[in-house]
């Protein structure tokens, strides 16, 4: 049987921050957490190679306070256990130091065969993490998964790279990033909300995971964090179809777009 | 010796990063490549940089030269490594990042000297913000691709090619690699795009987004929903920040709400127009030109009106 360990973030949902007009500061006071869409999919890839090939799948996430409730989220979409690194320093981490604390995360834990993250986080969408984690475990590193089997005790994984795609095999254990594309996140049922409070959960400090300060020191620090402004035009217009239309193409053909 | 970097496994992308590196070297610091065959070294001589560093070994594949990369940096000490940000070389970066232990920012659309380090700019929140970092030496940055252009050349100084043994990292085996099939043009490089979203109620009402961009000449794209929930559309035709990012002159979108990580993707448009129902949709604020109505009367009126102004 497989061992699978899938990392996922928890994050606050982008769709619900503000920018402040004028300051253009971000006013998150009203944004919900949520997993990282794309640690969604991990998650999901995770479930269903366990479904085809026998497997036991433990979450694994780091973070400070508000992750406690991530947990039963994660419980509920098919994961038979969750590891939390909870500690303050979340957050000012960057990758780098992220990726120190899951790996040694990844070490405590012990047993795995494939390491599953998503393509990137959907609120730094930074991508290291996967393939700083192959680097620090020192195991093979796959990006970019469309398309992932077993085989033989080894992964089979279809990457797409923009221009192209490419069939690469690797021996266990390693650790694979997926894309979107690779499957279709499905919703828990009610059954597997109320199953997922009675699954471990096991809570760790960075304390617990044996680093140096250096190592969880970050290298990128953040200087500033502004709304993005995209200066527009705004020209609205709410008459009746045909009017609008009319309006609409005239102001296409004066910016010589037509 | 201290200095700035240049690595893509792209010829004409590791071109692109001669601009931002001599910018950050200034007068004081040397421009340096890391190449993987003979025929990149040689693309790159026509630049004054200091040395290009070949790395030989035996892979074909270039994440597998994270190891020896990562291996020379540590010897040679640069201060600043900028790597064309492909999703190979964001492969590599990290790989490279953590093995040095160094800080990676990805996808700085800026990137400049501070201090001792350097500072950079890149998107948040699936576009909704920008980041300012400062990271200190050695600090790795990749870029995205066209993000700058390639300067003139200037041969006055050839670059001397220096040649590396090092290893490869040969535990992934690597076959049937293909190229992908578009289905019409590359939309990231579309003149105009009419692009689609959840408003379109089936797939058979596609047909109305198609006859409006042909009335336009317009590639078809569309949101991530429409390709990855529906798969109406290829996936090669999201748009988005995980998807195409697009630039032309023209973007039209149908029944799009404008998510943050869509808007993303089309924010080098030249002009945006937006059709939407919903008045208080996100897709207005990003848009230069809007009409408030229903898609299924006003596409068709469009597309008619654009023949009749086309044909004047």
């Amino acid at each position: 049987m497989l061992n699978i360990i899938v990392c996922y973030k928890w994050v606050l949902d982008e769709q619900e921050i503000r920018v402040n007009a004028g300051s253009m500061t971000l006013d998150t006071g009203r944004a919900a957490y949520k997993i990282s869409d794309y640690d969604r999919n991990a998650v999901e890839e995770a479930v269903l190679l366990a479904e085809r090939y026998g497997a036991s799948v433990c979450g694994l996430t780091y973070g400070g306070d508000p992750v406690k409730q991530s947990l039963k989220d994660a419980l509920s979409r098919g994961l038979d256990s969750v590891y939390w690194v909870h500690d303050p320093s979340a957050a000012t981490a960057d990758a780098f130091v992220t990726a120190n604390i899951l790996a040694a995360a990844i070490r405590k834990i012990g047993k795995y065969d494939l390491i599953l993250c998503g393509e990137g986080a959907s609120d730094t969408y930074a991508q290291q993490v996967a393939p700083r984690l192959a680097a620090l475990v020192d195991i093979p590193g796959l990006t970019f998964v469309s398309k992932l089997a077993v085989e033989d005790n080894k992964a089979v994984a279809t990457r797409k790279l923009g221009d192209c795609t490419e069939v690469c095999t690797v021996p266990f254990p390693a650790v694979v990033s997926v894309l979107p594309e690779i499957n279709q996140p499905r919703i828990p049922s009610l059954k597997q909300v109320l199953g997922a409070a009675k699954k471990p959960m096991i809570e760790w400090r960075a304390s617990d995971l044996e680093l140096s300060s250096a190592e969880i020191t970050p290298k990128v620090r953040v200087a500033s964090l502004k709304g993005y402004a995209m200066s527009r035009k705004n020209m609205i217009f709410k008459e009746e179809a045909a009017a609008s239309v009319t309006k609409l193409v005239a102001s296409l053909a004066k910016e010589g777009v037509l | 010796m201290s200095g700035v970097w240049i690595y893509s496994e792209n010829a004409a992308i590791a071109a692109q990063l001669v601009a931002p590196a001599r910018e950050l070297a200034g007068s004081g610091h040397s421009v340096c490549a890391v190449v993987l065959d003979q025929q990149a070294a040689e693309g790159l001589l026509t630049y004054d940089l200091h040395t290009i560093y070949k790395l030989a070994g035996d892979a074909s594949w270039p994440e597998s030269y994270a190891t020896g990369i990562a291996g020379l940096a540590d010897k040679e000490k640069p201060d600043i490594v900028l790597i064309g940000g492909t999703l190979r070389g964001k492969d590599l970066a990290a790989k490279v990042a953590a093995k040095l232990g160094a800080g990676l920012v990805s996808d700085a659309f800026a990137v400049r000297r501070s201090g001792d380090g350097i500072e950079t700019d890149r998107l948040m929140y699936g576009g909704l913000a920008v980041c300012t970092e400062v990271t200190l030496p050695t600090a790795l940055v990749t870029i995205p691709p066209h993000c700058f252009e390639a300067p003139a050349t200037a041969p006055a100084l050839a670059p001397k090619i220096m040649e590396v043994q090092v290893q490869t990292d040969g535990s992934i085996q690597v076959g049937a690699v293909c190229p992908i099939e578009r289905q019409g043009a590359d939309i990231s490089c579309a003149d105009k795009i009419v692009s689609i979203g959840r408003g379109i109620a089936r797939q058979a009402d596609v047909e109305l987004a198609r006859q409006l961009a042909e009335a336009l000449g317009a590639e078809l794209g569309c949101t991530r929903g429409i390709a990855e929930d529906y798969h109406w559309l290829p996936v090669e035709r999201y748009i988005g920040l995980s998807g195409q990012k697009v630039k032309p002159s023209l973007y039209l979108s149908l029944g799009i709400s404008g998510q943050v990580q869509h808007v993303a993707g089309i924010r080098d448009s030249k002009i945006i127009v937006a059709v939407d129902k919903n008045e208080d949709a996100p897709i207005f604020a990003a848009a230069d030109y809007g009409i408030v109505g229903d898609l299924y009367e006003v596409a068709p009126l469009l597309a008619q009106a654009i023949t009749n102004a086309k044909a004047k």
